[in-house]
C-alpha cells in the first residue's frame, strides 16, 4: 500500500533531512516510524503527503507517486499533522465542514464526525482560537478519522492528549484497524507504537536504523535486575554461573536474563543477596539492544 | 475554485472587509456633506489654485488638473492618496495572510492534505481576494453614489464607474504581484516584506517623479501612474486599455504564481 524506496530529502541551508529510507506498509497493517526530534519522522510524512518534493528515490501510496500525483493520492489518505494549526475564526463544526467539503461532503463523513466527537468529548461549537491544545488535538483526530480513509497518516498522534484521552484515541485506531485501514504512525512513544502497529521503524538523524516486526521483537526481549551481594565470596560465585552481568560498582551488578529466570534463581540460591531490583525494560530498549 | 474552502475563507474576512466598508463609506459621506460648503466659499478655491505644483503632487492632483471641481475635491482628498493606500495596504497584507501566512504557520496543510489540488487552493485564494477587493471598490462607488445624492452634487455616474473597474483592476495587480511573493518565498515576512516595498518604491517614484519636471521621467516606472483618478472623473482620459492591460498584467502574474506554487517544496 505505502511504499517508500532509496528517499532522499535534505534541507540544504540547514544540512538536516533523510537519506536513502526504504520501507514497505501492506494493506491493512500498521507501520510505528520512531524516533528523537529532529529524526526526520516529519520530513518523511511531508513527503508521503506530496508536501515536499524528494531530491532522490520515491514514495508511491497504492501505487501513486505521491509527489507527482499528489492531488490523486489524497481521495483515499487522511492525515494528521504533527504541529495542528486552524484556521483560528472558525468554530470546530465549520472547520469540520470544511474539511468534509473539500473531500466531496459525504453524509457518511458527517456521521462519522458526530460519532468521534461524542467519543472524543469534544464540543464543536467552540471557537477554534478559543479551544486548549489538547481540544485542537481532538479537532484534528476527528478531522482525519470522520473521512474513513483507507490509509491513515498520523503524526505524533497522542500529544497534546492527556491519558484517559490517549487510551481513547488507542481504541480508536483499533477499531480502524479492524475496519481493514492501513496505518502509518510516527510518535516518541513506544508504548503506543508497540500496542497499535505490527511493523516499527526506527530512525535516527536522518537514517532508517532498522525495521522490525513487534513480535519478533518481543522474542528478542529480555529483562533485567539489579542485585547487590553481600561477600566477596559471593562475587566469585556469581561470576561463576552462566549469568550476563555487568558490574556496576563494588558487589552491585546488572543481570541480563533471556528467555526464563531458572538459571537466576539457582544462582541466587547459592549466594547472600543485599538488595535485588527489577528493571522494566521498554521493548524499545530491547529493539535498540538487537540493531547494537 | 472550491467552494467550501471559499465559504471559509470568507467567513474568516468578512468582518474585516466590513469594517473597512464602514470606514470608507463614513468618509466619504463626511466629504460630500462637507463639499457643498466648502464650494460655496470662493477663497478656498484660491488657496488650492495658488498652491506649488509639488504641493499638489503630494495631494495625488496632477499639475494641469482643475482645483475647483468635486472631482478635484474627492481625488485630491481620498481617492489619489488615502483610498489607493489604504486599498494597497489590504491587498498586500490579506495576500500574505492567504498564502505565505498559512504556509508559515502551518495551517495550509489540512487543506493541502485533501483531494483539492495546491492550484484550485490557489485559485480559490485568489477568487476570496478578488473578490474582497471588488466588494470594498463598490462600496466606495456606490458609498459616493449615495453621498453626492444626499448632498445634492452633480456627478458624471459613468466616469465613477470607470473609476471603480479600474480600481478593481490596479489593486489586482498588487494584490497579484503580493501572492506571487508569498508562493515564492513561502516565508510571512520576506513575502510582505517585498510586497510592501514594491508597492512603497512605486509609490515613492510616483510622487518624487511629480516634484520637478527634472525628475518626471521616474513616474514611467511607478504603478501609480496606471491609477489617475481625477482624470477619469473628469473624463480627459479614457481609462478601458489601461484597464486591459492591468487584467492582463494580473493575469500573467497568476499564471506565473499558480506555476512557482505548483512546484514549491511546502514545509507545513
Amino acid at each position: 500500500m505505502i511504499e517508500v524506496k532509496g528517499l532522499t530529502k535534505v534541507y540544504r541551508q540547514e544540512g538536516r533531512g533523510i537519506w536513502n529510507i526504504s520501507f514497505q506498509v501492506e494493506p491493512g497493517t500498521a507501520f510505528g516510524f520512531l524516533g528523537p526530534n529532529g529524526a526526520g519522522k516529519t520530513t518523511t510524512i511531508r513527503l508521503l503527503m506530496g508536501f515536499l518534493k524528494p531530491d532522490s528515490g520515491r514514495v508511491t501510496i497504492k501505487e501513486l507517486d505521491c509527489w507527482r500525483k499528489k492531488t490523486e493520492v489524497k481521495k483515499f489518505v487522511s492525515y494528521l499533522p504533527g504541529e495542528l494549526h486552524f484556521i483560528e475564526n472558525l468554530m470546530g463544526e465549520d472547520f469540520l465542514d470544511l474539511i468534509a467539503g473539500m473531500h466531496g461532503d459525504d453524509q457518511r463523513i458527517k456521521k462519522n464526525r458526530d460519532y468521534l466527537s461524542g467519543t472524543l468529548e469534544l464540543d464543536l461549537k467552540i471557537l477554534i482560537r478559543k479551544m486548549s491544545k489538547g481540544m485542537k488535538q481532538k479537532l484534528g483526530i476527528i478531522a482525519a478519522l470522520m473521512l474513513d480513509a483507507e490509509v491513515l497518516i498520523l503524526d505524533e498522534p497522542t500529544s497534546g492528549l492527556d491519558p484517559l484521552m490517549q487510551k481513547v484515541f488507542l481504541d480508536l485506531i483499533l477499531e480502524e484497524k479492524r475496519k481493514g485501514k492501513t496505518l502509518f504512525m510516527s510518535s516518541h512513544q513506544f508504548l503506543e507504537i508497540e500496542r497499535s502497529c505490527e511493523q516499527v521503524g526506527i530512525i535516527r538523524e536522518g537514517k532508517l536504523l532498522a525495521i522490525q516486526s513487534i513480535s519478533q521483537l518481543r522474542e528478542a526481549e529480555y529483562q533485567t535486575f539489579e542485585i547487590e551481594v553481600d561477600s566477596d565470596e559471593d562475587v566469585e560465585l556469581l561470576r561463576e554461573s552462566p549469568l550476563d552481568l555487568t558490574p556496576i560498582h563494588g558487589k552491585c551488578f546488572v543481570v541480563r536474563v533471556a528467555g526464563d529466570l531458572d538459571n537466576l534463581w539457582l544462582a541466587l540460591g547459592q549466594v547472600r543477596v543485599k538488595r535485588f531490583k527489577e528493571h522494566f525494560m521498554e521493548l524499545e530498549e530491547a529493539f535498540m539492544d538487537y540493531y547494537r | 475554485m472550491n467552494r467550501a474552502l471559499f465559504r471559509a475563507m470568507y467567513k474568516q474576512y468578512r468582518k474585516k472587509v466590513a469594517a473597512i466598508s464602514t470606514g470608507i463609506f463614513l468618509y466619504q459621506g463626511l466629504l460630500t456633506w462637507v463639499y457643498p460648503i466648502i464650494a460655496k466659499n470662493p477663497a478656498v478655491i484660491d488657496i488650492a489654485e495658488t498652491m506649488p505644483s509639488t504641493v499638489k503632487t503630494v495631494f495625488g492632483v496632477s499639475k494641469n488638473a482643475r482645483t475647483d471641481t468635486f472631482e478635484a475635491f474627492i481625488s485630491g482628498q481620498f481617492y489619489a492618496r488615502i483610498w489607493v493606500m489604504l486599498m494597497a495596504l489590504y491587498g498586500v497584507q490579506t495576500a500574505n495572510a492567504l498564502l505565505a501566512e498559512m504556509v508559515e504557520d502551518g495551517s495550509l496543510a489540512l487543506l493541502l492534505s485533501t483531494p483539492v489540488s495546491r492550484s484550485e487552493i490557489l485559485s480559490t485564494q485568489t477568487g476570496v481576494l478578488l473578490s474582497t477587493n471588488a466588494i470594498l471598490v463598490a462600496v466606495t462607488i456606490v458609498g459616493l453614489f449615495i453621498g453626492t445624492f444626499c448632498s445634492g452634487i452633480e456627478i458624471n455616474h459613468l466616469n465613477y464607474l470607470l473609476l471603480g473597474v479600474l480600481g478593481i483592476a490596479f489593486f489586482s495587480v498588487i494584490e497579484l504581484y503580493s501572492l506571487f511573493f508569498s508562493a515564492w518565498f513561502v516565508e510571512e515576512e520576506r513575502a510582505l516584506t517585498y510586497a510592501v516595498g514594491l508597492t512603497m518604491a512605486f509609490y515613492g517614484l510616483d510622487i518624487v517623479g511629480g516634484l520637478s519636471d527634472k525628475l518626471s521621467w521616474l513616474k514611467n516606472f511607478s504603478l501609480f501612474q496606471c491609477f489617475q483618478p481625477q482624470e477619469v472623473l473628469e473624463g480627459t482620459v479614457n481609462p478601458v486599455l489601461t484597464i486591459i492591460g492591468l487584467s492582463v498584467t494580473s493575469a500573467v502574474l497568476w499564471f506565473l504564481t499558480q506555476k512557482v506554487f505548483e512546484k514549491q517544496d511546502l514545509a507545513i
